[in-house]
């Protein structure tokens, strides 16, 4: 038998336990900062992009690359966030900013005279989806 | 069916790791389990996502790619069983005190908690954070599309709201279980978060353990569970848990004198952010300056995994600019202004206070074990190697918020802590290894022999 009992100093011991006792702190703590961090960020930007889209999904093919156009204002923090929210919810489609394309995407924060605003940009209304969602073609 | 994807990649890993490393060869017996699981976790989601980009992406056979890991399962399983060994061969050495029980108590509680945590959240945020579905999970998307819409995750397009030019482990190993499962279901990514996690602190705590003595790697794996910080990001989904799991990785092996898998694991960083491309380098230097005569099997194992990420970037992604090359013009003006270093230094050391909220610091526990163990001097050189590795990525780090064009406030507010996630647990890694096992200062009463015992009891 070549096993050999170990006694560690009462320091050490005391050591131990209470960096053992912190790191325990540490992790109520954690479950305290998530669950209040939860409560404040709960998802802003997907919640409702998912039901937003979900009719664009079956009216545009998965290779489809569109065009992509916006009301909000240049420069403003929403801009991004919509871009990109859309963007993740209708990949593997790609979203680029501009009218080039032979579809684009209208993603909009209020009504408004969809047919107008498609044809002051050489395009036409395909569809409204609701919910500021628009599909243009490109007005041959 | 995309979990189980998940599962196979952790599999195929760990039979890896039995198979091809002597890590079966360390003791206790727990470090050794800890470390396979930890290597093979990490390792296996780093391998089954290079086969994925490689075959399934880039040679646009993504069935290929299934079939080759799946033969990889089955012949790494048949060998692992054709050179089994003892399952339980007991440990020599000290009997572990009443203490372990309790630790191991705790060490449970807390990993129960982490995982309530990172539960509640990914309730609340399926998709992760912003960076998660914004970068890394929209990109997993174009991958797991397949058809030639994969070349989409780094389309130039993209360059204007996201990062195409971002390496591709996270999204290839994500994209790869979504186009194997045939769903993209949100408990990928977010259990992907978290087996990371559960990696990061498997390998430090057998590192440690191997190393330090069981005492220590249970501290440590106790310390790091209970980072409120690292707990934040897990449930975020970001690649920073990965990437910081890859570093902790890379220096583990590196002390345990498993060289070739330290060198992988590095590499296995630069293929998961631009951060980890730095970590390669200075990870390859450190280890050509401290431990030379290993310089070499360091590099062959990067290599392969390091030159996957180099093709990347260099050759598919070249079209889009880097945080770097964007920074560089006007660069030499925001060097010479004084003012962007006291930000910089400022915005350090209030991340560095704020790692958790409240009166809690993850470094509370490391001040009382230092304070009454205090450190090994023989163990001088091994945190000189992490420590200069970690201080000069942090120098490095501090040097893009120097150069970078974009708003310095913004870059600091969205970038600093997570950063610090990613060198946090390496730098508690780094204390630990440099600290005296309480063991050191114990009494050890050798059992007696049994002719001894015998003659006693006459």
């Amino acid at each position: 038998m070549k096993r050999a009992s170990a006694q560690y100093p009462f320091a050490a011991i005391v050591s131990i336990v209470v960096a053992s006792l912190l790191c325990l702190w540490g992790s109520f703590e954690s479950y305290d900062l998530k669950s209040t961090y939860q409560q404040q960020h709960s998802d802003p930007y997907l919640a409702n992009q998912f039901a937003r889209f979900e009719p664009l999904l079956s009216a545009v093919p998965e290779r489809a690359e569109l065009g992509y156009l916006t009301d909000t204002r240049p420069g403003s923090p929403a801009g991004p966030a919509m871009l990109l929210s859309a963007q993740y919810v209708l990949a593997p489609r790609l979203l680029e900013k501009g009218t080039q394309q032979e579809w684009v995407l209208g993603n909009f924060t209020r009504p408004a005279d969809f047919t107008a605003l498609g044809q002051s940009y050489g395009l036409r209304l395909q569809q409204d989806f609701g919910n500021g969602v628009v599909l243009f073609g490109k007005d041959h | 069916m995309s979990p189980i994807w998940m599962l196979e990649a952790i599999l195929l890993g760990c039979l890896l790791v039995c198979r091809f490393t002597d890590l079966p060869g360390i003791r206790p017996m727990w470090a050794r389990l800890f470390l396979i699981f930890g290597a093979g976790a990490a390792g296996g989601v780093g391998l089954t996502s290079c086969l994925f980009f490689l075959v399934g992406v880039l040679l646009g056979a993504p069935i290929a790619a299934m079939a080759l890991e799946l033969a990889l399962v089955a012949w790494a399983g048949y060998e692992v069983f054709r050179r089994r060994t003892p399952v339980f061969q007991p440990d020599e050495g000290a009997r572990l005190p009443l203490l372990f029980p309790l630790a191991a108590v705790i060490l449970l509680l807390a990993l129960g908690l982490a995982a309530m945590t990172a539960w509640t959240a990914s309730e609340a945020n399926p998709q992760g954070n912003w960076d998660a579905w914004a970068i890394w999970n929209l990109r997993a998307k174009f991958l797991a599309s397949g058809a030639g819409l994969a070349q989409r995750a780094w389309s130039p397009v993209l360059a204007a709201t996201t990062h195409p030019e971002y390496p591709l482990l996270l999204s290839s190993f994500v994209g790869r279980c979504w186009a194997f499962g045939h769903s993209f279901a949100t408990s990928v990514p977010a259990a992907t978060s978290f087996v990371f996690f559960l990696a990061l602190i498997a390998l430090a705590a057998g590192g440690v353990a191997a190393l330090r003595g069981p005492a220590l790697g249970f501290l440590i794996a106790l310390a790091l569970a209970s980072t409120p910080r690292l707990l934040h990001e897990v449930s975020a989904q970001y690649a920073d848990v990965p990437l910081a799991c890859f570093f902790v990785g890379a220096l583990v092996f590196a002390l345990l004198d498993r060289h070739a898998l330290a060198g992988v694991f590095a590499g296995f960083a630069a293929w998961t952010k631009d951060e980890g491309l730095l970590f390669l380098l200075l990870f390859l230097v450190a280890t050509a300056v401290f431990k030379r005569r290993v310089a070499l099997v360091t590099l062959a194992g990067a290599l392969p995994i390091g030159a996957v990420a180099i093709f990347f970037k260099v050759v598919l992604s070249r079209g889009n600019a880097s945080l770097l090359s964007a920074s560089l013009p006007g660069a030499v003006h925001r060097i010479a202004i004084a003012g962007r270093y006291i930000k910089i230094i400022a915005a350090f050391g209030h991340e560095a206070l704020a790692m958790a909220p409240g009166w809690y610091h993850p470094i509370l526990p490391l001040i009382v074990l230092a304070a009454v163990l205090r450190f090994d001097r023989e163990r001088r050189r091994d945190a000189a190697f992490c420590g200069v590795i970690l201080g000069a990525l942090l120098l490095g780090y501090f040097g893009i918020f120097i150069l970078t064009a974009n708003d310095l406030d913004w870059q600091l507010q969205t970038s600093l802590s997570r950063l610090l996630v990613q060198v946090w647990p390496a730098l508690v890694l780094t204390a630990f290894i440099a600290l005296r096992p309480p063991v050191a200062t114990a009494t050890v009463q050798p059992a007696p022999a049994p002719k001894a015992r015998k003659k006693a009891r006459r």
